[in-house]
C-alpha cells in the first residue's frame, strides 16, 4: 500500500563503495505502521506557535533484505534558527532508554520531519541520527501533512548520502526509496474503527458496538456495491453507456468462478446431475453447522443463566 | 573541512543549550494550597459520565497489545477531564515486571513512569493520568490485579479514573472494541473493608456484574488525523485501463475490507475451552469455599456444646449449693477461622459470564453469516 502518490523519481540504490562501511545492507525500503504515523501527526498538532516543523526518532526494526519497519516513534525536542539548529541529546537518549524498556526489539531507524522541504538544517540532523544509530544507515521519513494548500498529504522515505570530494555533514544527497503502510491484520479493524469515526458527525463515534452492527455495516455495503456493478452492466447492456473493457474483465475475474457452475449445469445433463448432488452434499454439510451453531448459542445462554442463578444464589444462601 | 568541524562544533555547542537553559514557565506549576484546591477546581465537581478515546490511544493500544502478547498488557493513560467527559489524549505502555524482585522493581517502575510524564510534558503533551488500559481475550478481564490496582487508582486520582479494557479477540474478528469501567461505590466499600463474607455481599447487594460499571466510550479523531485518513482511504487516480485483472489490488492505501464476513468459526473451540476451564476453577473455588464452611461449622458446634456443658454443670453445682465456675471465654479455646472471601468466586463467575457472552455473540453473527452464505450458494 503505497503511502505518497506515484513520483516519477526513479528509486536509486545508494551503493558508495568507499564511503560507507554498513553491514549489511543499505536501507531499500521502508514500511511504517499506523502508530507511528499517527504519533507524528499529534506531535505536529502540539507544536509551539514558533515551531515551523517537527521533529523526531523513528523506532523499529532492520530486516536483512534492507527493509525497515518502522514501528513507533516519539517526539524530541529541537529548534531551528536561522544560525543553527540544535537537538535536545540528553531528552533523545531518555525517550529511546524509556522505550527500550518495553520494547527492546525496536532499535532507532531514522528520524521524521513534518513538511517537504529538505535544507542544510535537514543534513545536519540526518548526520547527528547517522553517528546515533551507527553503524547502521538511518532513514529519514518526510511526512507531508497536507495543510498547505495545494499540496497533498502523504509521506515519503528518504536515505542521505554524503555528497562532494570531501565529505561534510551539511551537504547530504536525499536519495527517495519506497514507503508502504504496513500493520498486521489483526489490527485492521483498529484502522476501521477509525476511518469510520473520521467520517461521522464531530469526528466521533459512540463505542461499543456488537459484532452484529459491524456485520450488518458490512453486509450492507457489500449489497450497495453489488447494486452499483449490476446498475452499470445494466446501463451498459441497454447501450446507455460504453462498456469498458477492462472492467469488465475484473468482473469476469470475479465473478466467472460462480457462474461457470451454472452454465455447465444448463449445457450439460449429467453435469446438471452431478451439481445437484454436490448441492445436496453442501446443503446437508449447512444444516449440519447450522445445528451446532445452534447448540454453541443455547450452551452459551444456558452457561450464563447458570452463572447469574449462581451468584443470586450466593446472597440467598446464608441468610 | 575547516567549514565542517565548524560547523560540527555550532552544532555540538548548541546541542545541550535547551535542557540548560533555565526554563521560565517552571514557576507556574506551584502547587495549589489544599485549602483553595477545592476551589479552583471546578472540574472535579462534574460526576464523569462518558470516556473519549483519542485515535492515537485506540491504535497505540491495538498495538501494544498485539506486540506483547501473552503476557499481560497494561499501561497508562493520559488526558483530561471536561465538563463530564475523560478525554483521553495519549498513553503509554508500561514495562512487565516480574513478581521476583518485587520492590526494586517496583521503585523502577515508579521512575519510569515519572520520567515518561516529564518528558511527555516537554513536549507539550498531556501529562496527568486518568486511568489504565489493559488487554484481553474474549471478553474476559475480571481479575484480582485488574481490582487492586483500579482500587488504589480510584483513591489517588480525580474522578477516580477509569480503567479501559480492549478484547483482542473481537479486535482480530473485526470489531475493535474498547470499553471503559470504574468499581461501582458498593464494592469499592466492601473493599475498604476488605471484608466479602456471605453476609457482606448481601449487604452491598454485590454480584458479579455490580463489581464495575461501564461509562460509555466515543472514539474521537482530530482534524489533522481524520484529513490524512481521508487521503489515505481515497482511491488514487483509476489506472484500469489496460490493467491485467489478476493485478487487481485497488490503489488506495487503505482499501476497504471484509473481513468481518470471513465465516471462520476458529475462536469458538477456543472459547469453549476456556468457559470449560473458568467452570472448573470455580468448582474448585467452590469445592474450598464449602471445605471453610463444614470447618467453622464444626468449630461453631464444638464451642456451642462446650459452652452448653458448662452451663449444665454451672446450674447443677448451683443446685448442689457450690459456686458456679467462670464463663471461660470461648473464642481463645475455639479458634474459630474468619468466614472465607468469595471475592475470587464472584470474580470466575464474572469471567464464566464474559466468556459465554463472548461464546454468544460469536454464534449468533456466525448464524447470521450461515444463512447469507446459504442463498448465495442456493442460486
Amino acid at each position: 500500500m503505497p503511502l505518497a502518490a506515484e513520483s516519477s523519481a526513479v528509486y536509486i540504490q545508494n551503493t558508495a563503495p568507499g564511503f560507507i562501511s554498513t553491514p549489511g545492507r543499505a536501507p531499500t525500503s521502508v514500511t511504517v505502521h499506523p502508530v507511528a504515523l499517527f504519533s507524528i501527526l499529534d506531535h505536529y498538532l502540539r507544536r509551539t506557535e514558533s515551531q515551523e516543523r517537527v521533529i523526531g526518532t523513528l523506532l523499529g526494526k532492520r530486516s536483512d533484505n534492507g527493509e525497515v519497519e518502522v514501528r513507533s516513534s516519539f517526539a524530541v525536542l529541537h529548534s531551528e534558527t536561522e544560525e543553527q539548529v540544535a537537538v535536545d541529546m540528553d531528552y533523545l537518549k531518555t525517550m529511546y532508554d524509556l522505550h527500550h524498556k518495553v520494547n527492546p526489539k525496536e532499535v532507532i531507524v531514522g528520524w521524521y520531519s513534518t513538511g517537504s522541504n529538505l535544507n542544510t538544517y535537514s543534513a545536519l540532523i540526518h548526520n547527528f541520527y547517522s553517528q546515533e544509530a551507527a553503524p547502521h544507515q538511518v532513514v529519514h521519513l518526510a511526512v507531508n501533512t497536507g495543510i498547505v494548500e495545494g499540496e497533498k498529504a502523504g509521506v515519503k522515505a528518504y536515505v542521505g548520502s554524503p555528497v562532494g570530494v570531501y565529505p561534510k555533514p551539511e551537504n547530504c544527497v536525499f536519495a527517495p526509496i519506497p514507503c508502504e503502510l504496513r500493520f498486521h491484520d489483526a489490527e485492521r479493524s483498529g484502522l476501521d474503527l477509525l476511518t469510520t469515526t473520521s467520517v461521522a458527525l464531530n469526528s466521533t463515534t459512540p463505542h461499543p458496538v456488537t459484532d452484529l452492527e459491524v456485520l450488518e455495516q458490512s453486509l450492507k455495503s457489500v449489497a450497495e456495491m453489488l447494486d452499483r456493478v449490476l446498475s452499470y452492466v445494466q446501463s451498459v447492456l441497454a447501450g446507455e453507456v460504453k462498456g469498458d473493457a477492462a472492467v469488465g474483465r475484473y468482473l469476469m475475474d470475479r465473478l466467472g468462478a460462480s457462474t461457470e457452475d451454472l452454465e455447465k449445469g444448463g449445457f450439460n445433463s449429467s453435469l446438471q446431475v452431478r451439481n445437484h448432488e454436490a448441492r445436496m452434499i453442501s446443503s446437508v454439510a449447512h444444516l449440519y453447522s447450522l445445528q451446532d451453531t445452534l447448540m454453541v448459542s443455547y450452551l452459551a445462554s444456558l452457561v450464563r443463566s447458570q452463572a447469574e442463578v449462581s451468584a443470586r444464589l450466593a446472597l440467598v444462601t446464608s441468610t | 573541512m575547516a567549514a565542517a568541524t565548524s560547523m560540527a562544533a555550532a552544532l555540538a555547542a548548541s546541542l545541550p543549550a535547551p535542557s540548560s537553559a533555565p526554563a521560565p514557565a517552571a514557576p507556574t506549576y506551584e502547587a495549589i494550597p489544599a485549602s483553595m484546591s477545592k476551589v479552583i477546581d471546578l472540574e472535579g465537581e462534574i460526576p464523569l459520565n462518558s470516556v473519549q478515546l483519542d485515535g492515537l490511544v485506540v491504535s497505540k493500544i491495538i498495538k501494544h497489545s498485539r506486540d506483547a502478547q501473552g503476557s499481560t498488557t497494561h499501561g497508562l493513560v493520559l488526558g483530561i477531564d471536561l465538563d463530564g467527559t475523560l478525554e483521553v489524549s495519549n498513553s503509554f505502555p508500561m514495562p512487565n515486571h516480574s513478581p521476583d524482585d518485587d520492590d526494586k522493581s517496583a521503585k523502577g517502575i515508579t521512575r519510569y513512569q515519572a520520567s515518561m510524564l516529564r518528558s511527555l510534558k516537554d513536549v507539550q503533551a498531556d501529562d496527568s493520568i486518568v486511568g489504565f488500559y489493559q488487554a484481553m481475550t474474549l471478553g474476559s478481564f475480571f481479575n484480582q490485579t485488574l481490582i487492586e490496582t483500579q482500587a488504589i487508582h480510584q483513591e489517588k486520582l480525580r474522578h477516580g479514573g477509569v480503567v479501559i479494557v480492549h478484547d483482542m479477540s473481537q479486535t482480530a474478528r473485526g470489531n475493535a472494541s474498547f470499553r471503559a469501567f470504574r468499581l461501582t461505590r458498593a464494592f469499592l466499600d466492601a473493599l475498604k473493608r476488605n471484608n466479602f463474607s456471605a453476609t457482606s455481599l448481601i449487604d452491598h447487594r454485590l454480584t458479579f456484574s455490580s463489581i464495575l460499571e461501564e461509562l460509555p466510550v466515543k472514539i474521537r479523531t482530530n482534524a489533522l488525523l481524520s484529513s490524512f485518513l481521508g487521503t489515505l482511504t481515497e482511491p488514487s487516480a483509476p489506472s484500469v485501463a489496460g490493467g491485467h485483472p489478476s493485478a487487481a489490488s485497488s490503489s488506495a492505501a487503505l482499501p476497504p475490507s471484509f473481513s468481518t464476513l470471513n465465516l471462520g468459526t476458529a475462536s469458538v473451540a477456543r472459547n469453549l475451552e476456556h468457559i470449560i476451564e473458568a467452570v472448573d476453577a470455580y468448582k474448585t473455588e467452590e469445592g474450598n469455599l464449602a471445605y471453610l464452611h463444614r470447618q467453622i461449622a464444626r468449630e461453631k458446634q464444638k464451642a456451642d456444646a462446650y459452652v452448653n456443658k458448662r452451663k449444665e454443670e454451672n446450674a447443677a453445682r448451683v443446685a448442689q449449693g457450690l459456686a458456679p465456675l467462670p464463663e471461660e471465654n470461648v473464642n481463645r479455646l475455639f479458634k474459630i477461622p474468619p468466614e472465607p472471601s468469595r471475592l475470587e468466586s464472584m470474580l470466575l463467575l464474572g469471567r464464566i459470564d464474559a466468556y459465554s457472552k463472548a461464546l454468544a455473540e460469536t454464534s449468533s453473527t456466525g448464524l447470521v453469516k450461515m444463512y447469507a452464505a446459504k442463498t448465495n450458494s442456493g442460486v
